[in-house]
C-alpha cells in the first residue's frame, strides 16, 4: 500500500509553512466549523473519532479533552508536547518544519473545545530551525486575525528528555527544574499554573483539523477500528530508505520495512526491531508481521510508543545496544525518584561488567530482578523505559549475554556496529558540582 | 536594549508570578556571555527576581545550558541508537582527529567545543551533528573535513 | 479536605477518616506505620520521589506510594505487612537507596537517631548486592560555618531544598545537576544564609546535613534531649537542649504547631554556645579602689550587695531586660519595692495589655485570610518564626498588606494584624485598630505586637505585681540595679549609671560591666533556668534548667537578701510562682503549666508599668523623605556575639532602599550611598528592596551610628569601585 498522507498532506506539492499555500489547499477551514460548534459539540465530535494520542501511551484525545475541569475559574490551558527526543523519532519535527499550520489549526480546535485561551507549545530546545518556522507561522496566523483571542506561544526546552513527559514539562514550563509531579491531580484537574490543562503530542494535535475535515465517523473508518487514521512512523537504522512514512495504522510492519524502507540495507540479516523509539520490548524478525496498530503491538508484548521503528542488522552486539541504551536513559533520569537514579546506573554498571567480560551468571539474574525492582515502582515511565528494551535483549537473546560471561568478553572481538560508540555520559569536560567519575 | 528589560519582556509572555521565563532568559544570558558564569547567572537572577542558586539549580538541568567554557563554536554529533548503528562513532573520531581534541574538549584557541550527544531527533538522516544549533544530516567521516573547514573559513 | 469520613480498609483493619486524608495518616490511624523518606506534610504537597512509602491498592495494577495517595471510600489498601508484592516494592526501594550510601553509620553523628538506620535495620536486606564502585564526593563540605553537607550519605529525599524553596522561602539550599549525578549545593561558594537554615539539619532523615557544632560531640546513648523554651526572642519556640555530661551539646525544635510548627531560627538553634563564653563570669566582681573589678566569693558579694542596697533604700532604680524569667522579676521587685521601697523600673520597651481582647494563636495567621503587617522592622528581625507564618499563609492564598485601609482588609472574614515596630506602644496601637476594624470576638481574627524583649510581658506582670504599693518617682539615684545582659548593653542604661552613685550589674558575660559597675553578680542564661516565660501571644510557658549554671541561681541569693531586709523570698521556683500566679495567672500551678502550653487568658492581669520607656510615636514620612529604620538585627546581642560560628549571618553594612526612592535618586544596588541628618552622616552600598515601601529607609543599628527618623540618602559623590 502506499502512503497515505494527511498530517502531511500536500507537503510535498505545496510550501506549506506559507499561510497563502495552506489556505489554497483548504487549510483553517476546520477552525471555522469548530468555532460553528459548541465546545460540548466539539469535544462529543472528537471523542466519537476516537483519536489516539500518538505521543506514546494512546489515550483517546477526545476522552481527555473531556475530562477538563472547565468550570474551573482558572484559566484552561492547552500544552501542545513538541519535546520528541524518544531516539528513533523524528516525526513531529516534520509536521513542524512542513505543515506548521496544521499544528496551528489543531490548537486553535483543540483550544476552542476545552474553552482555553492560552496555548503553549513546547519544542525540544535543539530544534531551531523548526522553531523559528513556527514561530514564523504563528506570526503568520497572528496577523491574518485567524487566531482570534487565543494566545500561541513557543516555548523552547533546553535539552532534556524528561520534559517530554508531560508533568515534568508541565515544571520545566513554570520555569523549573523538568522533574515529574506525582499522578493524581492529573493535569486536566491540576496541570500547569494549577489550572486544568490539556497535553497532547504534536502529531495528535495535527491530526485534530483532519477529523473536522472528514468529520469523526468517516474518520473512525480510516486506519483500524481501535486505532483510526494514519500515524507517521520514523524509521531509522539499517534500512535501505530511513525517513519518515505516514501510514494507516494498522499496516502491517513487514510493509514499512521491506517495502517503504527498503528493507535490511546491504543485505544483511534483519536481527530486531525496536518497534516504538528505543524505550519498548525489541521484536525478533518472526514477529514483525504484526500490524501497526496501539493494540497488535499490545498484544505481543511491546507498544506503539512514538511510532518509531528502529532496525538493527545482525552485525550489532545485543549487549552493547543494551548498554548504550541504558547510558542514555541513566543520562537522562531527573533523579527524583530513587529506583530510577540508582536503578539505571547500576544497570550500566552491570552491563559494562557484562560486555567487558567481568561478569557471572548471576549478574545477568541481578539485572532482570534489578528491572524488577524499577518496574512499576517509579513516579514516571522513564525508569520503565530503561528496563523494558533491556529485559527484552535479555530474554529474546540471552544466548549472546550468556556468550560474553562464557568468553570472558564480547563474542563480537570488536566487530559489532555499535563497537566503541561514545555516550554523552562517558564525557568528562563538563564538571558539575560534586562530580566525580559517572560510573 | 538592556539584558534587563529584554527579561522583563520575556516574563511578560507568561502569567504573572511565574517563572516561566526562566529558560529563555537563561538561554538569553548564554548568548550574551558566551556560557553561565557566575555573573551570568547573578545578573539574571536579579532580573527574575529570584536567586542566583535557583537559576543555578535549573540550569544544571538542562545539557544546552553550559556551566562550563565553550567555544565559540560547537559541535555535537548525535551517538544514540539509530545514528550510532549508522557509524555515528566514525563519525566523532573524525571530528576528534580533525580538530586534534577529545569528544568533550574545546580547542585550544577557544574556537569550537565537540561533544557526542543523546539524540537529535534526525535519526532517518543519521549520522546527525548539530553545528552552532543548525543540523547537518547525513555527515559521514568523509565529509567531516568539509564542515570543520566552513566553521574555521 | 472535607468533613466528609470514608471508610478505608488498611491492612484488613477498618478506619474512618476525612475524605482526603493522606494514607499515611490513613494507616497511622489504624495503627499502621508506613516507612516514608521524602514525605515531610510540613513541606508542602507530597513529591512522591523517594519511593519508600509503596502500597498494594485493590483495583489499581501498580504499587502506589502512600505519600501521595489519599483516603478515598471504600478504599483497600495493603501495606508491607500483608502484600508481599509491596513488600518486595519497599525493599527494592530500600536496596536501591543504600546503593551508594557509605554506611559509616560508626562515625556519623545521625547514628542512632537516623530514620534510614532504623527503616534499615527493620525492612533492609541484610547483604548488598552491588558490588561495584559506589558514588563519590568530597565529603563533608560546609555548606555554612553552621551546617556541613555530606553528599555521599544524601538519599536524595529533597526535604532541605523544599524547606528552602516552600518553608522559608529563601531559594537558596538547591539540587543541581540531573540523574545519578544530582547533588544538594548552594550556588557557587557561597554560604547557605538566612535565619532558618539549620532546620534542615533536622529534616534530613540521614547523616548528609548535619550541624557543625555537634560533630563528634554526642552518641544517642550518652545525651539527654531536656524539654524548654526558647529565650531569645518574644515567640518562644518550644524547643530540647541536647544534653551531654551538664553541658548543652545541641538545640532541636520541639514542635508546639500552635507556636512554630517545629521550626526553630538559627539564633535559637546555634547560639546555645555562648553559654560557655571565653568572657562567662562564674565569680562575683566587686570594684576595688585603683584596683578596677576584682573577684570576690558569694558571701562578700552578697555582703556587698546588702550595703549598697541599705544605704540607697528609696532610691534604688532598677533596669531590667525583659529577659529574666517571671519568678526573677518578682523575687527582685519583691526584695527592691516591699524590702527597699524602691518602686522605680525601666525596661527597653514599652509592655502594653491592650492586646489581650484579641488574642489567637500564631498559626493562626496561616489560616487567615488577610494579613495586614504594619511597622517597618523586618518581621524576621524581632520575631522570625512569625515570618514563617506569614509566608504559610500567603502561600494559603491569604493577602498579605501593609494598610489597613486596603479594600481588602474590609471584605475578608479573618484578617490578623501584625506590628511590627518601630513604636506601636507595646501593641496599644495595633490593639485600637483592632478595635477599629471590629476584630473583637470574630473567629479567626487577632491582632499580635512583636516586642523587643523575649519576656517583656512577663516580667512586667510580675513586676507589678509583686507590690501593692506605687512609691514616688526617684529624684536622684541611689542605686542603678542593672538587671541582665541587655540591659547592662544598653545605652541609655549606662548613661543612668553616670548618674548612680553606685552600680550593680547582674550579667553573664564579663565584657558588659567591666568598668562601670561597682559589683557585678554572674547571671544565668534561659538554658539554665527554672521558670517561666510569656511570648508575644501572651502564652505562659516553662523553661526548664536543662544544664546547671556555673554560678548560683539569681532566687537564691535574691532569697538570701531579701531575708536581711525582712522579705519572704522562696528560692524555690515554685513557691516564687505560686505567688505570682495568685495574683496574675489566676493560681494557675506551676506544674500545670505544661510541656506544651496551651493559650491561656489571665483576666487578673494588673497595671502595666513602663511608661518611662515610651518611644515617640513615628512622624509619618512627607513627600520624597526619607525615615530611617535602624532596627535590631535577629543576628545581634550578647549571645550571638559570643558564637563565632554565626558571625557570617551578621548582617551587611548597607542600607536598604524602595524601588521608588532608588530611582528618583538614581540609585542602584551596589552603589554607595550617603545617609545624613543634623551634620553626622554614614557612608553606606545601597541595595534596592523592590518590596521596601516609598520613603522607608533601613539599616541594622550596628551600621546606623545613632542615625535614625528622617535623612537625606544621596549618591555618594567619589564612587570607591575599582
Ligand atoms: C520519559 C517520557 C518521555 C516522553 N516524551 C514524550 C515526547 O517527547 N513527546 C510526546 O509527545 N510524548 C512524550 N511522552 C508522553 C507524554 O507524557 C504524554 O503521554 C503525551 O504527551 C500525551 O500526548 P498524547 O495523548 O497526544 O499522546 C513521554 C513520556 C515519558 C514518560
Ligand atoms: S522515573 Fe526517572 S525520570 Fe521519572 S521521576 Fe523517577 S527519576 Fe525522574
Ligand atoms: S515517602 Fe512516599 S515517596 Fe517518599
Amino acid at each position: 500500500m502506499a502512503e497515505h498522507k494527511v498530517l502531511l498532506a500536500g507537503t510535498d506539492e505545496h510550501d506549506l509553512t506559507q499561510l497563502a499555500e495552506y489556505r489554497a489547499i483548504g487549510g483553517y477551514r476546520g477552525v471555522e466549523k469548530a468555532r460553528a460548534m459548541t465546545p460540548d459539540e466539539l469535544i462529543d465530535e472528537l471523542q466519537r473519532a476516537t483519536l489516539r494520542g500518538r505521543g506514546g501511551a494512546g489515550f483517546p484525545m477526545g476522552r481527555k479533552a473531556s475530562l477538563i475541569d472547565r468550570k474551573s475559574a482558572k484559566p484552561k490551558y492547552l500544552v501542545v508536547n513538541a519535546d520528541e527526543s524518544e531516539p528513533g523519532a523524528f516525526k513531529d519535527r516534520e509536521v513542524m518544519a512542513r505543515a506548521p499550520h496544521r499544528l496551528i489549526e489543531g490548537c486553535l480546535i483543540s483550544a476552542h473545545a476545552i474553552e482555553s485561551r492560552d496555548v503553549f507549545i513546547y519544542i525540544r530546545g535543539e530544534y531551531l530551525t523548526e522553531y523559528e518556522i513556527l514561530t514564523a507561522a504563528v506570526e503568520q496566523a497572528r496577523e491574518a486575525g485567524i487566531l482570534g483571542d487565543v494566545q500561541i506561544t513557543v516555548h523552547r526546552g533546553a535539552g532534556a528528555y524528561i520534559c517530554g513527559e508531560e508533568t515534568a514539562m508541565l515544571e520545566s514550563l513554570e520555569g523549573k527544574r523538568g522533574q515529574p509531579r506525582p499522578r493524581p491531580p492529573f493535569p486536566p484537574i491540576q496541570g500547569l499554573y494549577m489550572a486544568p490543562t490539556q497535553i497532547n503530542n504534536v502529531c495528535t494535535i495535527a491530526t485534530v483539523p483532519v477529523i473536522l475535515e472528514l468529520g469523526a465517523e468517516e474518520f473512525a473508518k480510516t486506519g483500524v477500528p481501535s486505532s483510526p487514521g494514519t500515524a507517521i512512523f520514523s524509521i531509522s537504522g539499517n534500512v535501505v530508505r530511513p525517513g519518515n512514512y505516514e501510514l494507516d495504522l494498522g499496516t502491517p510492519m513487514r510493509e514499512l520495512i521491506y517495502e517503504h524502507a527498503g528493507g535490511v540495507a546491504g543485505g544483511r540479516e534483519l536481527k530486531a526491531v525496536v518497534p516504538g523509539g528505543s524505550s519498548v520490548p525489541a521484536l525478533t524478525p518472526d514477529q514483525i508481521d504484526v500490524p501497526l496498530d496501539y493494540d497488535s503491538l499490545g498484544a505481543i508484548g511491546t507498544f506503539f510508543g512514538a511510532a518509531s521503528l528502529i532496525v538493527v542488522d545482525d552485525r550489532c552486539c545485543m549487549v552493547q545496544l543494551a548498554l548504550r541504551s541504558t547510558k542514555f536513559y541513566m543520562h537522562e533520569s531527573c533523579g527524583k525518584c530513587t529506583p530510577c537514579r540508582v536503578g539505571t546506573r547500576w544497570m550500566v554498571q552491570i552491563l559494562e561488567s557484562i560486555e567487558n567480560g567481568t561478569a557471572t551468571h548471576a549478574d545477568l539474574d541481578l539485572l532482570d530482578n534489578i528491572g524488577d525492582n524499577i518496574l512499576g515502582k517509579v513516579l514516571c515511565a522513564l525508569g520503565e523505559f530503561a528496563v523494558y528494551p533491556v529485559a527484552s535483549y535479555l530474554h529474546k537473546w540471552r544466548d549472546e549475554f550468556v556468550a560474553h560471561i562464557e568468553q570472558g568478553g564480547c563474542p563480537f572481538h570488536g566487530s559489532s556496529s555499535l563497537d566503541g560508540i561514545l555516550a554523552p555520559s562517558d564525557q568528562h569536560a563538563q564538571t558539575p558540582v560534586g562530580e566525580e567519575a559517572l560510573v | 536594549m538592556s539584558f534587563y528589560d529584554e527579561v522583563q519582556e520575556l516574563r511578560g509572555r507568561y502569567p504573572e508570578d511565574s517563572r516561566s521565563a526562566v529558560l529563555p532568559a537563561l538561554r538569553l544570558a548564554q548568548e550574551k556571555h558566551g556560557w553561565l558564569s557566575r555573573e551570568a547567572l547573578e545578573e539574571t537572577a536579579d532580573a527574575l527576581e529570584v536567586t542566583p542558586a535557583f537559576c543555578y539549580s535549573v540550569a544544571t538541568f538542562y545539557d544546552m545550558l553550559h556551566l562550563e567554557p565553550v567555544g565559540r563554536h560547537t559541535i555535537d554529533v548525535c551517538t544514540n541508537l539509530p545514528c550510532a548503528l549508522c557509524g555515528a562513532q566514525s563519525v566523532v573520531e573524525a571530528f576528534e582527529s580533525e580538530l586534534g581534541i577529545r569528544a568533550g574538549e574545546t580547542t585550544a584557541d577557544g574556537e569550537i567545543t565537540l561533544r557526542a550527544v543523546e539524540c537529535l531527533g534526525g535519526c532517518g538522516y543519521a549520522t546527525v551533528v548539530a553545528v552552532d544549533d543548525r543540523y547537518r544530516q547525513h555527515v559521514t567521516a568523509e565529509t567531516v573535513p568539509e564542515i570543520v573547514g566552513e566553521i574555521d573559513g | 479536605m472535607s468533613t466528609e469520613l470514608v471508610r478505608v480498609t488498611i491492612d484488613e483493619r477498618d478506619v474512618h477518616v476525612p475524605k482526603g486524608t493522606g494514607i499515611v495518616e490513613t494507616a497511622l490511624a489504624a495503627g499502621v506505620e508506613i516507612p516514608v523518606f521524602c514525605y515531610e506534610p510540613r513541606l508542602g504537597a507530597p513529591i512522591g520521589a523517594c519511593r519508600m512509602c509503596l502500597v498494594e491498592v485493590e483495583g489499581m495494577p501498580k504499587l502506589q506510594t502512600g505519600c501521595t495517595l489519599t483516603a478515598q471510600d471504600g478504599m483497600v489498601v495493603k501495606t508491607a505487612r500483608t502484600s508481599t508484592r509491596a513488600a518486595q516494592g519497599q525493599n527494592g526501594t530500600l536496596e536501591f537507596i543504600l546503593v551508594n550510601h557509605p554506611l559509616d553509620c560508626p562515625v556519623c553523628d545521625k547514628g542512632g537517631e537516623c530514620p534510614l538506620q532504623d527503616l534499615t535495620f527493620r525492612y533492609g536486606p541484610g547483604n548488598t548486592r552491588m558490588s561495584f564502585d559506589k558514588l563519590t564526593f568530597e565529603k563533608p563540605v560546609p555548606i555554612s560555618p553552621t551546617i556541613s553537607l555530606d553528599r555521599e550519605r544524601c538519599i536524595l529525599c529533597y526535604r532541605c531544598t523544599r524547606f528552602s524553596e516552600s518553608v522559608s522561602e529563601d531559594g537558596q539550599l538547591v539540587a543541581a545537576n540531573r540523574g545519578a549525578l544530582s547533588v544538594i549545593t548552594t550556588f557557587e561558594d557561597v554560604p547557605y544564609t538566612g535565619a532558618f537554615t539549620g532546620n534542615v539539619t533536622e529534616l534530613c532523615p540521614v547523616g548528609a546535613l548535619l550541624p557543625t557544632q555537634y560533630r563528634f560531640e554526642g552518641r544517642p546513648w550518652e545525651i539527654v534531649d531536656v524539654p524548654t523554651v526558647c529565650g531569645l526572642c518574644p515567640v518562644g519556640c518550644n524547643v530540647h537542649a541536647t544534653v551531654r555530661e551538664g553541658k548543652v551539646k545541641r538545640i532541636l525544635s520541639r514542635n508546639h504547631p500552635e507556636i512554630d510548627e517545629g521550626w526553630i531560627c538559627d539564633k535559637g538553634r546555634f547560639a546555645f554556645t555562648h553559654l560557655r563564653a571565653e568572657d562567662r563570669l562564674t565569680q562575683p566582681l566587686q570594684r576595688v579602689r585603683r584596683h578596677g573589678l576584682e573577684p570576690v566569693s558569694w558571701e562578700q558579694a552578697v555582703d556587698e550587695a546588702e550595703r549598697l542596697l541599705r544605704g540607697a533604700r528609696g532610691r534604688i532604680v532598677t533596669a531590667l531586660s525583659g529577659s529574666e524569667t517571671v519568678e526573677h522579676a518578682y523575687a527582685l521587685g519583691k526584695l527592691l519595692r516591699v524590702g527597699l521601697d524602691s518602686h522605680q523600673a525601666m525596661l527597653p520597651e514599652e509592655i502594653s495589655g491592650g492586646l489581650d481582647a484579641y488574642r489567637l494563636p500564631l498559626s493562626a495567621i496561616r489560616d487567615a485570610d488577610v494579613v495586614v503587617v504594619l511597622g517597618d522592622v523586618p518581621i524576621v528581625e524581632r520575631a522570625p518564626v512569625v515570618d514563617l507564618w506569614i509566608k504559610a499563609a500567603r502561600r494559603n492564598g491569604a493577602r498579605v498588606v501593609d494598610d489597613a485601609n486596603d479594600p481588602a482588609v474590609a471584605e475578608a472574614e479573618r484578617v490578623v494584624l501584625v506590628w511590627s515596630g518601630p513604636g506601636g506602644r507595646g501593641g496599644s496601637t495595633v490593639a485600637k485598630l483592632a478595635e477599629k476594624l471590629g476584630l473583637a470576638g470574630r473567629e479567626g481574627c487577632g491582632a499580635f505586637y512583636l516586642p523587643e524583649t523575649p519576656n517583656g510581658r512577663g516580667v512586667a506582670d510580675a513586676w507589678a505585681a509583686c507590690c501593692d504599693e506605687e512609691g514616688e518617682a526617684v529624684e536622684s539615684i541611689g542605686l542603678l540595679v542593672v538587671s541582665g545582659d541587655e540591659a547592662a548593653a544598653d545605652e541609655n542604661v549606662r548613661a543612668l549609671a553616670e548618674q548612680a552613685e553606685a552600680t550593680i550589674v547582674l550579667s553573664m558575660f564579663g565584657g558588659l560591666s567591666a568598668g562601670w559597675a561597682d559589683l557585678v553578680l554572674p547571671g544565668t542564661g534561659y538554658l539554665e533556668r527554672d521558670g517561666t516565660f510569656v511570648n508575644l501571644e501572651g502564652r505562659l510557658q516553662r523553661l526548664r534548667r536543662t544544664v546547671d549554671p556555673p554560678c548560683p541561681d539569681e532566687l537564691e541569693w535574691i532569697a538570701q537578701l531579701a531575708a536581711r531586709f525582712e522579705v519572704d523570698v522562696a528560692p524555690y521556683t515554685a513557691a516564687v510562682f505560686a505567688e505570682v500566679s495568685e495574683r496574675v495567672y489566676g493560681g494557675l500551678a506551676f506544674g500545670e503549666v505544661g510541656e506544651r502550653a496551651p493559650l491561656r487568658g489571665y483576666p487578673e492581669a494588673p497595671e502595666r508599668i513602663g511608661r518611662e520607656a515610651l518611644p515617640e510615636p513615628p512622624q509619618k514620612a512627607r513627600r520624597g523623605e526619607i525615615r530611617l529604620v535602624a532596627y535590631r538585627p535577629l543576628f545581634s546581642g550578647a549571645a550571638v556575639e559570643r558564637v563565632t560560628e554565626l558571625q557570617f549571618q551578621r548582617p551587611q553594612p548597607e542600607l536598604e532602599l524602595s524601588a521608588d526612592d532608588a530611582r528618583r535618586r538614581k540609585i542602584a544596588t551596589g552603589d554607595l550611598v550617603t545617609v545624613g541628618s543634623n551634620g553626622s552622616a554614614i557612608t553606606l552600598p545601597a541595595r534596592v528592596n523592590r518590596r521596601l515601601r516609598a520613603g522607608i529607609a533601613r539599616v541594622a543599628l550596628e551600621h546606623a551610628n545613632g542615625l535614625h527618623g528622617v535623612v537625606e540618602v544621596a549618591k555618594a559623590e567619589a564612587e570607591v569601585t575599582a
